[in-house]
């Protein structure tokens, strides 16, 4: 595996600074990292950047079938966004489900994972072992099959949540929980919260167990409140870990897919669920509009990338 | 959830046994407290995989008349979905598909991070943030144009497809979590290896490999899971049924026995099995990978 | 075809097997050892699929030499399946097509026209015309008929005795007996109305005098915003918001789940497919005897229109060797096995002279179709663009918002009538 490596000079170190060396070991060791890099960056750069940049160039062309079959291009500028732009749809439906669903999941999802971890790290250490694998159980569940389970509790005639409902008499007649925006949303918010709060209690766990104990004994000894420790001593410490699973939560619950899909309705017939991710794969392979697809999908990268933006900027300001 | 803060001190040295002092009353209301979190945790995480579980051995969980507990425990649900659902070969192949994505990325982000965090060259922190940029990506807004490039290459409908595309996934964040534990590699242990005469090939099998060894635990979950539950390039790329990987392949047979919970329920819980027992076999060497490479970054 | 009663057509019928086997052994390709077709075939038309398709392959092993890889599709994401493959250039060689969308993949470039083979079979005039309309596109062939059938209503005999109710042949009597069945077996959905199936609301459009779409010179206009449509929609969804006829969960239903839900015996009656009683009968033996069907009542009596669905069998341009391809598409759909497809799946042939026969029989669960079949068998407008329509699932969100009483009748029918026309139009 290490291949290319090593029949090259045994390496020198390069981080402790630049030490005199001939011109020949200054070409091995420059040749070096790029030759461990270059199969990593040939497939990012065949299987990411440039199908990024080919995203961005079927968006501005009117691709169909038959350019798809043909290969020919067809541009148009930029009327896939004035369309995408001048249809109520994205603003009255699929935006604010996209960005309203991914503030309330990412919110649920750190908040309880936070207080989960919280308390694991007061438990002794058999307990904690034991909680957080049954915890691992609910991450280790695939989305498609959490999904699943999700819609057959709720299922209108045959869900567990419908009988205990009726059976108790809350409701007099069975509901449908999947034609009414809200509840459609709250199931699954349901799913992403009881899928992703695992991470982050793992996680943020692992960080809380590294926090300082001296820091907080004192702050005991000086009478802060378990509020006032928590976020004077343990967040800010811990601020590096929370911009980690805020972010990568935040990125995980905007591009949502099969959590939505797979729900009934939830792959075109009910418009009100619609979010930006399942907008464009239904424009593209149910309508075969390709070019509109992927101006969606670009919008979608855009608003994205404005987060990723913040997690870089937070990532490198925390390294310096 | 009540505040853990009594016990604090306890729980930051696991080491430490408990000391079995006489509570005062507001200790133990906390640690009742506390024993009620803990359970109604429990049941939250828990209740979606025993009711598919028990679903999946229930024989009348199709007709919707299953309880709590299974009134008339089966094997025929699992049975049917071998046999008849076809889920041997969904199992096969995302079993093939997550292992070689598995192996592949492990490779190629080891390599890469080995570049990234051991040497200094001209773009590192241009590729660094790259890397970074690139992970933010939605992938799900590449499925068009992957879709074009892997029928380019010739690879759709084949698991080797599936799996280029997620050894691409994957290999971001691998190199990431990487580079924080090569850089966490004493340098001191690298030159002992010189020393004795080792090549940069021996020095990196015997010295660097155990000790990233965490640090490759942690990117293969993320591969695996990924590989294991992606669905939406599985359900574009495949049109064949023997081909279907397990999330497909449970869509399909959902979507002709939609009403057959038992049957989908067993479908579920055969294709959720193996990664929960991987995820409990490393579930520790999880916890540190995750914040050392998240973290130290 | 043993029971054929017309001697011109039993004469045309004779021939068409001859041919069929003949056909194998004319041209080049019939020596075709070693070679594989694959197939495309929908799931679920044959309850039994398996065992004819065994046979089809033995028989067409023997007559070309080439094997054959069938491969079976579900109905519900057929239409993705097949435009990601025409994108991705991995379309089989043959393939079952719903006749809606023949007219768009063949408008894709993606299927090769049939005209010729079809004329060289000596089968000109002899396919079913509705069939025939669907699967043509300027001027050329590009579906051959396989099979064609209609929904009617089925309903559970037995009950319908035991509460001495008798089978409604105006609107008024369907709420009518829907309200006694509701009555009668509270535990039951007497009448479901399934949100995801546009189909089944299509006769309540119809048989009211209105039309989804016609085309005036170059533009297509939606006649969904009619008083008419609107009349026929506001008492067919009315008959779950007004009457509570129908369910909360129905309003996610497809045809699957009315399959289903009746196989459990939990509908006394249903909109349901020609093609769907043996399939009832094979998942639950104990409602042999027990089902009947009638034809989808007109509002003041007669029969209301219902969608003339069906198959083709499509070439893909892609196939290497049309020759071969053609040989199955004529075993599939000409002569014996075409016959024997129509009565284990109780569709109509899409062979005149076979059609005729299954319309005069008098079987009670095909009687009633064949009675929707010929007199009201209506298509949905005929334009490769319809496809469009249908992936996009106008009618069904039509029908579940008003269902789920998001909108009003009038504001759906505005909002469904608008995506048509766009889509239809071509922006």
């Amino acid at each position: 595996m290490s291949a290319p490596p090593t029949d090259l000079a045994p390496p020198r170190n390069t981080r402790g600074g630049v030490s005199p060396r001939t011109k020949r070991k200054l070409t091995m060791s420059t040749a070096r990292p790029w030759l461990l890099l270059a199969p990593a960056l040939l497939v990012l750069a065949v299987l990411l950047l440039w199908p990024l940049l080919r995203v961005v160039l079927f968006s501005l062309q009117d691709y169909g079938l038959r350019e798809i079959v043909s290969g020919r291009s067809n541009y148009i500028g930029f009327d896939n966004y004035a369309e995408i732009f001048a249809d109520p749809m994205l603003w009255q439906v699929v935006l604010p489900n996209t960005v309203g669903f991914a503030i309330v999941a990412v919110g649920g999802t750190v908040v309880f994972g936070t207080l989960v971890a919280l308390l694991l790290a007061s438990l002794s250490r058999g307990w904690r072992t034991v909680v957080s694998s049954c915890i691992m159980v609910a991450w280790a569940m695939p989305a498609v099959t959490g999904t699943y389970v999700w819609i057959w509790l709720f299922d209108a005639d045959r869900g567990l949540i419908n009988g205990i409902l009726l059976g108790t008499g809350i409701i007099d007649d069975p509901q449908n929980w999947f034609t009414d925006r809200w509840s459609f949303y709250a199931i699954v918010v349901l799913n992403i919260v009881h899928h992703g709060f695992p991470f982050v209690a793992i996680t943020v766990l692992a960080g809380l167990l590294g926090v300082s104990k001296e820091m907080i004994e004192a702050a005991t000894v000086d009478g802060a409140g378990a509020f006032r420790r928590f976020f004077q001593i343990i967040f800010p410490t811990l601020r590096p870990v929370f911009a980690v699973v805020i972010i990568l939560s935040t990125i995980w619950d905007f591009k949502v897919f099969a959590q939505i899909y797979l729900m009934p309705g939830g792959s075109g017939s009910n418009r009100s669920v619609l979010n930006l991710g399942v907008w464009s794969y239904v424009e593209s392979f149910a309508q075969n509009r390709y070019g509109l697809g992927s101006a969606i999908a670009v919008l979608l990268t855009l608003l994205l990338l404005v987060v990723s933006v913040l997690y870089v900027r937070t990532l490198f300001k925390e390294e310096k | 959830m009540s505040a853990p803060a009594p016990t604090r001190s306890r729980a930051s040295t696991p080491e430490v046994i408990p000391q079995r002092r006489p509570r005062s009353p507001r200790a133990r209301w906390i640690l009742a407290a506390k024993a009620l979190a803990v359970a109604a945790l429990l049941v939250f995480t828990l209740f979606p995989t025993y009711w598919m579980v028990s679903g999946a051995f229930d024989a009348r969980a199709s007709s919707g008349a299953q309880s709590l507990l299974p009134s008339e425990p089966t094997w025929e649900n699992f049975r049917y979905v071998l046999d008849e659902g076809g889920f041997g070969t969904f199992l096969k192949n995302s079993v093939i598909v997550a292992l070689l994505t598995v192996l592949a990325s492990g490779i190629l982000a080891l390599l890469a991070s080995v570049a990234v965090a051991r040497f200094k060259f001209k773009f590192r922190t241009a590729i660094l943030m790259m890397i970074l940029i690139i992970q933010m990506v939605p992938l799900e807004a590449l499925v068009i144009p992957l879709f074009v490039q892997v029928r380019d290459l010739q690879l759709l409908n084949s698991l080797l497809g599936l799996v280029i595309v997620y050894v691409a996934f994957s290999l971001p964040f691998g190199i990431w979590m990487l580079r924080g534990f090569v850089a966490a590699v004493p340098e001191e242990l690298e030159e002992a290896a010189y020393i004795d005469g080792a090549s940069w090939g021996r020095m990196f099998w015997s010295v660097l490999l155990p000790l990233v060894a965490p640090g490759l635990v942690a990117t293969s979950v993320f591969s695996f899971i990924t590989a294991w539950n992606e669905f939406i390039f599985a359900l574009t790329f495949m049109d064949n049924a023997d081909n279907y990987t397990v999330a497909v392949g449970l869509q399909q047979f959902f979507g002709e026995n939609s009403n057959q919970w038992g049957y989908v329920m067993a479908g579920s819980t055969l294709i959720t099995l193996p990664v929960m027992i991987f995820f409990i076999l490393v579930q520790r060497r999880l916890s540190s990978g995750l914040v050392a490479g998240a973290v130290k970054g | 075809m043993k029971k054929l009663r017309i001697p011109l057509a039993m004469a045309a019928a004779a021939t068409l097997t001859l041919t069929a086997c003949g056909g194998g052994d004319g041209g080049a390709s019939t020596n075709a050892e070693g070679e594989t077709l694959s197939v495309w075939i929908m799931q679920g038309t044959n309850p039994d699929a398996e065992a004819y398709f065994d046979e089809v392959k033995t028989k067409f092993t023997e007559e070309t030499g080439a094997t054959l890889d069938v491969q079976f599709i579900q109905w519900a994401e057929a239409h993705d399946r097949f435009v990601t493959s025409i994108a991705g250039g991995t379309t089989p060689d043959v393939a079952e097509t719903g006749n809606t969308w023949t007219g768009e993949f063949a408008d894709a470039g993606a299927l090769a026209p049939l005209d010729e083979y079809v004329t060289a079979a000596n089968l000109d005039g002899d396919l079913v015309e509705g069939l025939v309309e669907s699967g043509t596109l300027d001027e050329s062939l590009y579906g051959m008929p396989w099979y064609a059938g209609v929904r009617s209503v089925i309903y559970r005999t037995d009950i319908f005795e035991e509460l001495g109710l008798e089978v409604p042949t105006t609107w008024d009597e369907l709420v009518d007996v829907g309200l006694a069945l509701k009555e009668a077996k509270p535990e039951m959905t007497p009448f479901a109305i399934p949100g995801d199936n546009g189909y089944a609301a299509y006769p309540f459009i119809w048989g009211n005098g209105a039309n989804l779409a016609t085309k005036e010179g170059d533009t297509w206009t939606s006649g969904l915003t009619s008083p008419e449509a609107r009349e026929g929609l506001e008492f067919y969804t009315g008959l779950a918001t007004e009457h509570g006829l129908s369910s909360a969960g129905a309003t996610t239903w497809n045809a699957k789940d009315i399959l289903d839900n009746f196989v459990q015996g939990n509908l006394p009656m249903a909109v349901m497919g020609s093609w769907e009683p043996p399939a009832i009968l094979e998942q639950n033996p104990d409602l042999e005897g027990k089902i009947g069907a009638f034809p989808i009542p007109g509002p003041d009596g007669n029969i209301s229109p219902s969608f003339l669905g069906g198959s083709h069998l499509s070439v893909f341009e892609s196939s290497e060797n049309k020759d071969l391809a053609w040989a199955f598409v004529e075993m599939m759909a000409t002569g014996e096995l075409a016959d024997k497809w129509a009565e284990q799946t109780n569709y109509f042939p899409g062979q005149t002279s076979l059609l005729e026969d299954a319309v005069a029989s008098d079987d009670p669960l095909v009687k009633p179709f064949a009675t929707q079949f010929v007199e009201g068998g209506t298509s949905v407008p005929v334009t490769p663009q319809w496809g469009a329509v249908e992936a996009q699932k106008t009618l069904p969100a039509m029908i579940q918002s008003i269902l789920s009483e998001q909108k009003t009748v009038d504001q759906a029918t505005e909002d469904a009538a608008a995506e048509i026309e766009e889509l239809l139009n071509g922006n």
